[in-house]
């Protein structure tokens, strides 16, 4: 079923999983996804956890399924850390990957567009200045020809007047020559210098910059008619036409003369020669000035291997309306060459100038710029330039623009691919007038950015290497601290696992207290029907002397199984944090007092000797839970018990009052001596200090100390976990379950205080604990003790126990009884001898005997005080009871009657046959083993009552006296009886409690009724019977102690009678007392009818048939019933009565007002219309005004401890669960009917 | 002869009644209720229980009709049914009840209708029986005898 939900919720997670991620979903690999869709059911199952808790799921389904839950939240917890680190990682990636790309992407993209700005700029610099050159060049040339066609004008203006035309001829040619010389020589640049004059003449310089050459060149004169001259002017306009390179080159009647000139000074170096026409030079004609301008043009000579720049200009004559000559001015490129190699040198990249149409002007390199053709060299296209850059360049460019060039001819390419190189393209166009001119500069681009592509690769490469290694680091770091994430996951995943475990055991454990605790109800009745039933039995009086046995087996072995479940159910109480302790006073002397008693029968057997042994500091009455608190006690001493085999357990107590915790330094393991001291020191302060502080919190500290087989010290501790026994082999000796130090532990830590096992000299556990007790708010802490100095009185202890004589003599020596100690019966009859022979004969006698030292000056000492009362202890077991000895025994001790007094320490299963014979020798004072305080207490006032008394009622002392021995005696032996019975069936510790509590009373009543007999004065008389006639049947110890104070005192006043009722008594104690009287009273006498005589019930009852029987059950005892069904008409019952009550009021007496309609209401839970704790609530309320109390007793079918609390709570007074046990509802009723009346 | 008969009849009744589980202690002790005073004490009471069980058991059945049923009320009904079953001995139906209220605690419909049955079954059986045990009570007292204790 578990598996399926489970598959079933996986199968969801992955649906919604792939719903709301379809598109990481459906390509993605198995394990991503089962990682998706676990943490996407991490939600429901939760969901699926925190399920309504009140939903009852069968246990082991709820296992199988958080086990189930708990695989996949680890899984899914792994895979979320899984997925969790991958994602981090990714992140870390993609952030490092940015970083790098960005910091690349900076660095190189702001270095290369700066670096293209600053290149940019020098490739522009760099064409400008070839430019610039070049435009000088163009400018110098043209400023030469302008000067020559000035200079021209001038000279010819001069020589032009007709008058001696050869010889003018002559010398305006020879001034023109030196003219032109004078212009040519200052250029050096010049390459040459025409002048065509109109007549043909040539005359023209040229330098041949290879040969380092000056050349005059001229035509032959003789072909030139000076009459040509006139026709000048005629056919100047045909002429015109006729002016062409044709007519110059064609002029194949003119002889040209070359003749070669001293570069410097112009002279004749040597002489003329003729020239071919096809050596001449490019000499500007008419023709190349058709409109009269200046012209330009690039021409190619032989002589040079770089294009010539010339420029043509006609000279005017001086009427400014024919041309005369015309002068042109060639200049070679060379020079713009030369710079633009000497700049783009340093910059290994090429400059070259075309003309608009293409044609190579300059380079920077050194290839020819010219094709030698046939027809002699020629123009060369940039595309089909030698040098490979240049020729590839133009050739892009021509590729790229084809003759669609931008607007300007301007072009920026910053990478053109030539030839598997990279360079920066740059051209510019130069708008000269008749020759435009086209500049490219072609720079490689590794030259420029190379350094910065380099740069920027390696800083790439660099930083991918980082991003790379940092990705590691991180990713490693991210693993190394995912890791310890993902293993506090894992942890916490188990923290989680093992606190859902957890609380899965504290839920079952819970189950199994509330089991329990439900359960209580179910076995106990039964348990309590056994014994009730068996009670029943044994007090039938048919029964055979084998049956009773049997009963009282069988009873004994309910009574055991009935503790063991209390056991239990107090531990499972205790763990389910159910246990209430109440808060109510109690005499915790007389609970332990019982305690002890009731063990000592069992030690008895064991030849244990059990001890109590409580400082005088101790408060006679404390707050707490006197259960509980017995119940430690009980514990602790079975359990002493169960390992002690011989020797002594004793139970100490002391007192440790807040305000001498400094004192507590004191209280060494060597407890003894400070203890005493601290003792004795109290007990000065004592009255004060318990006055002044009102409630004060006690920090009362206990000791069970044993002489048993001990405890190991590693066990200190263990001992006090439930189930465990220091050694696992003493359950098939010593049985028991180990439960009992558990609850005792935890009853003690519920009680404010510790316990734990304290280091011991010589052999035995040490046991010390103590208990937060807070003593009553009207804590009148009397000093009961009686100045029994002051009645010189002597004790001598004949008792077989050495330590519960050894603490007896302390306690009576310290209040000043002198006391004598006796182990055995040859000890006993020589102190006897001493004491009494020496006085009585004052012989020597003392020689017959050996006393020891130290005992024989005791005697002495006592010897000397006169008039002392002698009381001598006697144990029982000092007589030889084994034999007829006894007798005789007794019979000595009866010649000393007369002088001392005898107390019997009785065993509790001494015959009857002794008991007898004693009471026949005049032997009344009997109590029961073990001797502590109390005990004491009660013989010392006795005798010394009857050492007041005796002297008064002589006369009557022999018959009133016997009579009242016998009484007395009965009394003792109904005590004893009781005692033996109760202690000896090991039952039920409260039961048990409060048998002895009722057996130490019936001491006392008995004592009282003695000492009333004997001695009560009339008036006294009357005081008790009225107490009597008032209900208190039994009077609690301490107004006994207080007759018993009180009467030496008053004995002759009429006084006495105030002091009784006035006596502060805690009424409280009393009613306990009384509780215990009545309920042990119904116990022993089951067939007692009418008990609740005269009482008025009310009982609210839904349930017909439980009202009928219990409204039977109760008129069977006599009482007066009234029944109604539920809560509502139980206040309504109350009321109307109350309303009648005060009718009556009115009518009749008072007196009927005094006392409410009913004594005691009988209330159930569980009713239709109003339940019993809202009745309650209700008639609470309403006797508010009357000042009433009613007690409620609730009747529940539940038994829990936590019902009962809330029934107190809402003011129910007891508590009675159904079916209804009998006896319990009449002790109940009776109890607080009882304390009803008296208040 | 015949009341000596009809006694112990009447004696062996009571016993297999205690040993079947029918009866227990408290139907003893409401024995021990009954005296002069109250000569019917038992056949009352008992008489009491059967009108009360007849009306819870309806009541009962009713409730579990319901469409919407009310656990808390059947809750109540058995416990109050527990309570008189208990208190007149009548064992077995009080032990049914015990389970019944677990049902209704666990509110489990089913278990509560199978319980419901069981009950009536129970109940109508210890009626029958302690019926014809009063018969015979009877028929001892018509003919002039004394009813065994």
């Amino acid at each position: 079923m578990a598996e399926k939900s489970f598959e079933t919720t996986s199968q969801v997670c992955c649906s919604t999983g792939s719903e709301s991620l379809p598109i990481l979903a459906s390509p993605m690999e198995s394990p991503l996804r089962k990682v998706l869709s676990r943490i996407s059911g991490f939600v429901p199952s939760w969901g699926k956890k925190t399920a309504p808790p009140g939903r009852r799921i069968f246990h082991r389904d709820v296992e199988q399924d958080e086990f189930q839950n708990g695989t996949a939240h680890c899984l899914s917890s792994y895979y979320s850390v899984f997925v969790a680190r991958l994602a981090i990682m990714v992140m870390l990636a993609i952030l490092i990957g940015l970083l790098t790309v960005l910091t690349w992407h900076f660095t190189r993209v702001y270095t290369t567009k700066s670096l293209n700005t600053l290149a940019y700029g020098l490739r522009y610099e760099l064409l400008q200045r070839p430019i610039l050159r070049m435009w000088n060049i163009l400018n110098s040339t043209s400023e030469i020809t302008t000067a020559q066609v000035k200079l021209s004008e001038y000279v010819i203006r001069r020589y032009s007047k007709p008058t001696n035309q050869a010889e003018q001829i002559e010398q305006l040619y020879q001034m023109m020559k030196d003219i032109t010389w004078a212009l040519f020589a200052s250029r050096k640049a010049l390459n040459a210098i025409t002048i065509n004059y109109r007549n043909g003449f040539v005359q023209a310089f040229h330098r041949d910059h290879r040969s380092n050459n000056t050349f005059y060149i001229y035509s032959d004169l003789a072909n030139y008619s000076i009459s040509d001259t006139g026709s000048y002017d005629n056919k100047s306009q045909s002429s015109r036409q006729g002016w062409n390179d044709q007519f110059i080159h064609g002029n194949v009647s003119a002889i040209w003369y070359r003749q070669p000139l001293d570069p410097l000074t112009g002279e004749k170096i040597g002489k003329s020669s003729q020239i071919p026409p096809e050596d001449l030079i490019n000499i500007a004609g008419p023709s190349q000035v058709p409109d009269g301008v200046a012209s330009w043009h690039v021409a190619v000579s032989k002589y040079t291997d770089s294009p010539l720049l010339s420029a043509a200009l006609p000279v005017w004559d001086a009427s400014n309306k024919s041309i005369v000559a015309v002068v042109g001015v060639t200049t070679a490129l060379y020079s713009v060459g030369q710079l633009m190699k000497e700049l783009v040198e340093v910059h290994s990249g090429y400059i070259y100038l075309t003309s608009q149409e293409g044609y190579l002007l300059a380079t920077s390199t050194n290839t020819p710029l010219l094709n030698n053709t046939a027809k002699g060299p020629k123009l060369m296209m940039a595309a089909n330039s030698e040098d490979r850059v240049i020729r590839m360049g133009a050739q892009w460019l021509q590729k790229t623009y084809g003759n669609k060039f931008p607007p300007g001819h301007v072009v920026h390419v910053e990478k053109a691919n030539l030839g598997g190189q990279h360079y920066y393209i740059d051209s510019f166009f130069l708008n000269l007038k008749r020759l435009p001119i086209v500049g490219v500069i072609i720079i490689p681009r590794k030259y420029i950015m190379g350094k910065v592509e380099e740069r920027a690769l390696k800083t790439l490469v660099i930083l991918i290497s980082a991003s790379v290694c940092i990705l590691a680091i991180g990713c490693v770091c991210i693993l190394i601290l995912t890791n310890g994430v993902s293993k506090e996951m894992k942890l916490r995943a188990e923290l989680i696992s093992h606190l859902d475990a957890r609380r899965r055991a504290e839920a079952s454990s819970n189950y199994k207290s509330q089991f329990l605790a439900n359960m209580s109800h179910e076995l106990r009745t039964p348990m309590a029907a056994v014994i009730g039933l068996l009670d029943i039995l044994i007090c039938d009086d048919c029964l055979t002397n084998e049956q009773y046995a049997m009963v009282t087996q069988i009873r004994k072995c309910s009574t055991a199984l009935l503790r063991l479940l209390n056991n239990i159910l107090d531990l499972s109480k205790v763990e389910s944090g159910k246990l209430v302790l109440e808060e109510a006073e109690f005499d915790l002397g007389r609970e332990l007092e019982g305690l002890v008693d009731m063990f000592s029968v069992q030690c008895i057997n064991h030849n244990v000797e059990t001890v109590l042994d409580l400082s005088d500091d101790i408060p006679k009455v404390v707050r707490g839970d006197s259960a509980r608190v017995v119940q430690v006690f009980a514990n602790l001493i079975s359990n002493s018990i169960k390992f002690t085999t011989s020797g002594h357990i004793i139970l100490r107590g002391w007192c440790e009052n807040p305000n001498v915790s400094s004192d507590s330094g004191k209280f060494s393991p060597d407890q003894k001596k400070p203890m005493s001291a601290l003792k004795t020191k109290l007990k000065h302060g004592n009255h004060m200090k318990k006055v002044s502080k009102k409630d004060n919190k006690m920090i009362l500290w206990f000791e069970v100390d044993d002489t048993g087989c001990g405890i190991d010290p590693s066990k200190w501790e263990s001992v006090f976990e439930s189930f465990e026994q220091a050694d696992p082999s003493t359950t098939r000796t010593h049985g028991g379950t180990g439960l009992g130090l558990c609850i005792v532990r935890t009853l003690v830590n519920k009680m404010g205080g510790e316990i734990k096992v304290v280091k011991k000299n010589g052999q035995g556990t040490l046991m010390r604990l103590f208990l937060l007790l807070s003593t009553p708010a009207d804590g009148l802490e009397q000093q009961r003790q009686i100045d029994f100095a002051k009645h010189s009185v002597a004790v001598i202890l004949a008792l077989h126990g050495s330590m519960g004589r050894l603490i007896m003599s302390k306690w009576l020596s310290k209040n000043g009884v002198p006391t004598l100690e006796a182990s055995e019966w040859n000890e006993l009859t020589q102190i006897l001898r001493e004491l009494f022979h020496a006085r009585t004969t004052n012989s020597g006698f003392d020689t017959h005997y050996s006393l020891a030292k130290p005992l024989r000056s005791k005697v002495q000492t006592l010897q000397d005080m006169k008039k002392l009362v002698y009381i001598i202890v006697v144990d029982l077991g000092l007589l030889d009871l084994s034999t007829e000895i006894w007798k005789e025994q007794l019979n000595f001790l009866d010649k000393f009657s007369g002088q001392v007094k005898f107390a019997w320490m009785l065993n509790h299963d001494t015959s009857n046959a002794i008991k007898m014979e004693l009471r026949k020798k005049g032997h009344i004072l009997m109590v029961n083993k073990p001797l502590y305080k109390a005990k004491m207490l009660h013989i010392l006032e006795a005798v010394i009552k009857e050492s007041y008394v005796e002297p008064q009622n002589r006369s009557p002392n022999g018959t009133k006296g016997t009579s009242k021995q016998g009484d007395s005696h009965e009394c003792l032996e109904i005590d004893s009886t009781q005692f033996e019975t109760c202690s000896s069936d090991d039952s039920d510790i409260s039961e048990m409690t409060g048998a002895n509590s009722v057996s130490s009373v019936g001491i006392r009543e008995q004592l009282k009724e003695g000492t009333i007999l004997k001695s009560g004065p009339p008036t006294l008389r009357n005081c008790l019977v009225e107490f009597t006639r008032l209900g208190l049947e039994v009077n609690n110890l301490r107004t006994e102690e207080d007759q018993c104070n009180g009467r030496p005192k008053f004995h002759d006043t009429k006084d006495v009678k105030c002091e009784n009722p006035n006596s502060s008594e805690q009424p409280l104690v009393r009613s306990n007392v009384k509780d215990r009287d009545n309920s042990y009273t119904t116990n022993k006498a089951a067939s007692e009818q009418k008990s609740l005589e005269g009482l008025r019930l009310l009982l609210a009852e839904d349930t017909p048939v439980l009202q009928r029987v219990a409204t039977i059950m109760l008129e069977k005892m006599g009482a007066v019933v009234v029944a109604v069904g539920d809560g509502a008409q139980a206040v309504e019952a109350l009321n109307c009565e109350l309303d009648g009550d005060e009718n009556r009021t009115n009518r009749l007496q008072t007196e009927i007002c005094d006392s409410p309609p009913y004594d005691l209401i009988l209330m159930d839970c569980q009713m239709p219309m109003m339940d019993g704790y809202e009745a309650t609530k209700a008639i609470r309320k309403s006797e508010e005004r009357t000042g009433w109390h009613v007690p409620i007793v609730a009747l529940t079918a539940h038994a829990m401890s936590s019902d009962k609390e809330k029934c107190l709570k809402v003011g129910m007074d007891a508590y009675l669960t159904k079916p209804i046990d009998y006896k319990l509802m009449v002790s109940t009723i009776l109890s607080l009917t009882k304390r009803s009346t008296k208040g | 002869m015949d009341l000596v008969q009809l006694q112990r009849q009447l004696v062996d009744y009571r016993t297999s009644l205690y040993h079947e589980g029918f009866l227990d202690e408290q139907f003893t002790q409401l024995k021990e209720l009954q005296d002069e005073n109250n000569p019917d004490f038992v056949v009352e009471v008992v008489s009491l229980f059967f009108e009360d069980s007849e009306r819870l058991l309806n009541e009962l059945s009713k409730a579990l009709e319901q469409q919407v049923i009310d656990f808390k009320r059947i809750d109540a009904h058995v416990h109050q049914f527990k309570g008189s079953s208990s208190s007149i001995g009548a064992q077995r139906v009080q032990k049914l009840c015990i389970v019944f209220r677990n049902f209704c605690e666990a509110q489990n419909v089913e278990g509560c209708l199978k319980c419901l049955q069981q009950v009536k079954h129970e109940y109508s059986i210890v009626k029958t029986k302690l019926e014809s045990m009063f018969q015979l009570e009877r028929q001892i007292l018509n003919a002039g005898g004394s009813v065994p204790v």
